[in-house]
């Protein structure tokens, strides 16, 4: 150490330059290389998107993501692993991407947002100073009877991918033959409105395979769903839907269908009518924006945050911006890829809000595939404007669902296009 | 040589015009080029980059060709999934902004990327007998380099994903369908079977 070289002089000093930037990260008053620091908060299909984007725009911004986990697993594609064909390590993506962008990844849970000192707190009690501030914390879930922390790990929602989908592909696996599977979907608005209506096709193609005697029940808060046609078209062609030997049974709202309360001791679920029960019950409760964002005062009566449609700028907090599942972005459905497009919208809002620059034109985007059976996808596309004059709401100028009718080939090479979403989308996020 | 050469300048002029663009937003001019072709990379990729395995890499194509393929999705003569339904929402203008943009970027091969087990590999023996047949079909009048070369009516096929490109074979091949084609395309679908234009589809997608 008594050697002392110029180049390790250099060396030394320029450590502490790196130390004394990333402890200025917490304090608001100690200036740093950068023009603007904008915090981010969750690493998902909106935040990551977000963060990058920013960096993509405008080097000269500081962009710090703060996400609890170090890896994220992909909701999109999870009901796969569900139903057993698909591993679940595919679903899993790192922040090494985020980084060679310049983005700092702090993996810590925010756990306060201040909108007046414009800081951020973590659990360790770390305080990140923003210019702006983006949350994408994904959705929070409502209280349902009997449904606590550890009657989730009994009856898995897995709306959260990861832990909880294993959890639910496991119980699935180990499901006697002969019991149903129950599916407790949730009233609108929730995160990715066909999702429930796949998982049901798909585990329905599993137990035709793995559990002959069993079929899949879904009790439904509502009386209609996303791809309603789609759906039930595909489900006689390929599931006998509408007979008595259907592999999948639909109890809509308004004939019961409606979960009041559920046991995870007995394993039973229950409607105002009946009571129901099985050895793999799949209970995906009704949804709010995520508690950091109701806690922050992101969320009016709604349960979710008024944001201005053209930016994602909160209407209740200036400079806090909230996109994706939590945001009320009407017109807009709560999919990954009305994240991710979101995202860019709001990445572009704020760059050019930093460098004082009028508010850019919006353009977005929702492309959304589903599957029905490995061989069989369809999809929902549309493209959307933002009218200065209907400023409520997010027109959209076209798009539109795949054909009832198509032929089998159609529908295996959006099983395919399927796939090549998710790998494309990915690699948007986190490469 | 000089073509490749040619190919560089070119890409070189594109990138500059490019960062001239990032510039000019303003309400009167619509969403920028850049806003309109971020939408596209929820499928296509990173500046048209595609993750794979169906969906093409849309980045570095030529802009006509993009233009043109466009417009036929939009006005339906094109088949397709899903593009018909997102064309009819730009208008010529915009698609002409999205095309100019992702032409701007670089092409970027198919990689082999972790993904599930519903994709193609390519195999070297079918892309051996792609290539005689490729030669047998004359198909270097148009599609010269192996595929590598493109203008804007021909697309780049060297190193784009392999599923996709068997993908467009059998639409091609699918009479139903009517993709449009140039007479000299459909002579040539028509004289192979589908088996010979897939392996055709692994000769081109092993091109790199």
């Amino acid at each position: 150490m008594s050697k002392f070289t110029r180049r390790s002089f250099v060396k030394l000093t320029g450590g502490a330059v790196a130390v004394g930037m990333t402890a200025c990260a917490g304090g608001p008053s100690i200036a740093s290389n950068y023009k603007h620091r904008v915090v981010v908060i969750g690493g998902g299909y909106g935040g990551s998107i977000a963060a990058k984007y920013i960096r993509m725009a405008d080097k000269s911004i500081k962009v710090t993501l703060i996400e609890q986990n170090k890896h994220y697993y992909s909701c999109p594609l999870s009901n796969w692993v569900v139903a057993g064909f698909r591993d679940i390590e595919v679903q899993k993506w790192g922040y090494e991407g985020l980084k060679g962008h310049g983005v700092d990844v702090v993996h810590e849970k925010a756990t306060k947002i201040d909108a007046v000192s414009k800081t951020v707190t973590t659990a360790s009690g770390q305080k990140f100073h923003y210019d702006r501030l983006i949350v994408s914390p994904g959705v929070g879930f409502r209280d349902l009877e009997g449904y606590d922390e550890a009657a989730s790990h009994a009856m898995p929602h897995a709306w959260k991918a990861g832990a909880q989908t294993v959890q639910l592909a496991k119980q699935l696996k180990a499901m006697k033959d002969g019991d149903p599977f129950i599916m407790v979907a949730p009233p609108n608005p929730f995160r990715c409105p066909p999702g429930p209506y796949e998982r049901a096709s798909l585990v329905a193609h599993y137990l035709r395979k793995h559990k002959p005697k069993s079929k899949v029940l879904i009790l439904d808060a509502k009386d209609k769903f996303s791809k309603f046609g789609l759906f039930t078209g595909g489900w006689k062609q390929l599931y006998g839907y509408d007979t008595p030997n259907s592999l999948i049974e639909w109890v809509p709202g308004g004939e019961g269908g409606k979960v009041e309360r559920v046991d995870a001791k007995t394993m039973t679920v229950y409607t105002g009518m009946e009571e129901h029960s099985s050895s793999c019950i799949n209970v995906i409760p009704a949804q709010k924006a995520s508690p950091i964002a109701v806690n922050s005062g992101l969320t009016d009566k709604s349960g979710w945050c008024p944001v201005h449609l053209d930016t994602f700028e909160s209407k209740l907090h200036k400079d806090v911006y909230v996109i994706g599942d939590s945001s009320a972005a009407a017109g807009l459905p709560k999919s990954g890829y009305a994240a991710n497009s979101e995202a860019k919208v709001c990445a572009s809002a704020v760059v050019a809000a930093l460098n004082g620059k009028p508010t850019p034109v919006p353009s977005y985007v929702n492309t959304c595939y589903s599957m029905l059976s490995p061989d069989y996808g369809i999809s929902v596309a549309a493209v959307y404007k933002f009218d200065q004059a209907k400023p409520g709401k997010v027109q959209k100028i076209a798009g539109g669902l795949s054909p009832s009718n198509a032929p089998d080939f159609v529908r295996k090479q959006e099983a395919l296009y399927n796939e090549s979403w998710y790998q494309s989308i990915m690699a948007d996020t986190f490469g | 040589m000089q073509r490749k050469k040619i190919r560089v300048l070119i890409m070189v002029g594109g990138l500059l015009a490019g960062g001239a663009m990032f510039g000019s937003s303003n309400a009167e001019a619509g969403a920028t080029a850049a806003m309109l072709a971020d939408t596209c990379a929820g499928c296509h990729g990173t500046n048209g980059l595609s993750g794979g395995p169906a969906m093409p890499t849309i980045g570095g194509m030529k802009t006509e060709y993009l233009q043109a393929i466009m417009a036929e999705f939009k006005s339906g003569e094109r088949p397709s999934t899903i593009m018909g339904r997102i064309a009819k929402g730009y208008t010529k203008e915009e698609t002409a902004k999205i095309s100019d943009h992702l032409a701007m970027q670089p092409w970027g091969n198919a990689t082999s990327a972790h993904q599930s087990k519903n994709r193609t590999h390519i195999s070297s023996k079918l892309a051996d007998q792609g290539e005689k047949l490729v030669k047998k079909g004359k198909c270097e009048k148009c599609h010269e380099d192996n595929g590598m070369a493109q203008d804007e009516d021909t697309p780049r096929m060297a190193g784009q994903w392999v599923d996709y490109l068997i993908f467009k074979m059998h639409d091609l091949k699918n009479k139903d369908l009517n993709v449009p084609q140039p007479k000299k395309m459909a002579k040539r679908i028509k004289k192979f079977s589908v088996e010979e234009l897939e392996a055709m589809a692994h000769f081109y997608a092993s091109q790199k």
